[in-house]
């Protein structure tokens, strides 16, 4: 069931029963049991292993997306900041990082993290909003003038 | 690698014991918080597939306060499996029963049922009372807070502060107070 080389896969396509039986043999090689070697039940199988793959698709993003929510969180509950604060902070600052590199920081970068989370404090005090523990060291433009 | 990022690494592996006291806190709520030291949540190195969990040992279980009319509403089923074999418990029964059962069930169902659940209760270290074994308790590097203050009962003021505590208006001489 395995191609050896390109031309036997360039062959595979086609009327013959065989080769387009193969073609679908060659997706459920990795199976156990009758599942690879009858037709009638490996062309199921890969039919249904294919939909789970459409929708895979899009549940990866998912989970990734909400994974990268989860560390956010649990940077910003370190630092007493609450994630929809933290995001209006960042937002206000022109701080246009997406979750991606918010979750890396929190994870690999706690230093930088503070400092962001310090920004949207600041900035939130500024703007005249409800912020337990605010930040000392952090100077902005209306201090200077 | 440095002593620092060995150490640094080490801080960040390393299992952690925290100390929860549960007296007058809801369970259900308790175990939403308990969870996320469980499991981890709270890590920003947290994920799914590494092993991340925290130890929670909870002190004073028998001391819960279930919210509402819950220690006469809720009911736990069991069932044995064999015919009428089902059995409803109120909360207040299972908990003369036993006084940890409450919130470790209510820690049970707030997680996920996978493979992992029961692996991460056994980090979770019940005691109805605050007597807990030295060997866990030299363990413990962290207090979670807790979720809401205990309430101070009348009788636990002096009658010096009874006395004293402010009030609006002065009942009448000849008012009958029952």
């Amino acid at each position: 069931m395995v191609f050896l080389s390109v031309v036997n896969f360039v062959r595979s396509r086609g009327p013959d029963e065989f080769w387009r039986k193969r073609k679908i043999f060659r997706l459920a090689a990795h199976y156990i049991g009758r599942r690879r070697n009858c037709y009638s039940v490996t062309i199921k199988m890969v039919h249904r292993a294919l939909v789970y793959a459409t929708k895979g698709r899009k549940l990866r993003k998912d989970d990734i997306r909400d994974l990268r929510d989860t560390r956010i969180i649990a940077g910003c509950d370190q630092h007493d900041i609450k994630y929809p604060d933290f995001k209006e902070g960042l937002l206000r600052c022109n701080i246009l990082l997406n979750r991606k590199s918010l979750s890396d920081l929190a994870a690999w970068e706690p230093y930088s993290f503070k400092a962001l989370t310090d920004i949207a404090k600041q900035k939130l005090q500024e703007d005249g909003l409800n912020v337990t523990d605010p930040p000392t060291n952090v100077i902005t433009r209306g201090m200077l003038k | 690698m440095t002593t620092l990022k060995r150490v640094q690494q080490w801080a960040t592996f390393a299992r952690i014991w925290h100390v929860f006291d549960a007296s007058w806190q809801n369970p259900f709520d308790s175990a939403q918080l308990l969870k996320k030291y469980l499991l981890g949540l709270y890590k920003p190195i947290y994920h799914p597939m590494n092993d991340c969990g925290d130890h929670v040992i909870v002190i004073n279980c028998s001391d819960v306060a279930l919210p509402g009319e819950e220690w006469k509403k809720r009911v736990y089923f069991h069932h044995t499996g064999y015919p009428g074999g089902a059995s409803w418990t109120l909360a207040h029964e299972l908990h003369k029963k036993d006084p940890v059962l409450i919130l470790k069930k209510a820690v049970y169902n707030s997680m996920d049922g996978n493979l992992q659940r029961r692996y991460t209760m056994e980090r979770l270290h019940l005691f109805p009372d605050a007597n807990v074994p030295a060997k866990l308790m030299g363990n413990v590097s962290n207090q979670i807070r807790q979720i809401r203050p205990i309430p101070k009962r009348l009788d636990h003021y002096t009658q010096k502060e009874i006395e004293e505590y402010p009030k609006l208006i002065d009942y009448p001489k000849d008012y009958i107070l029952r």
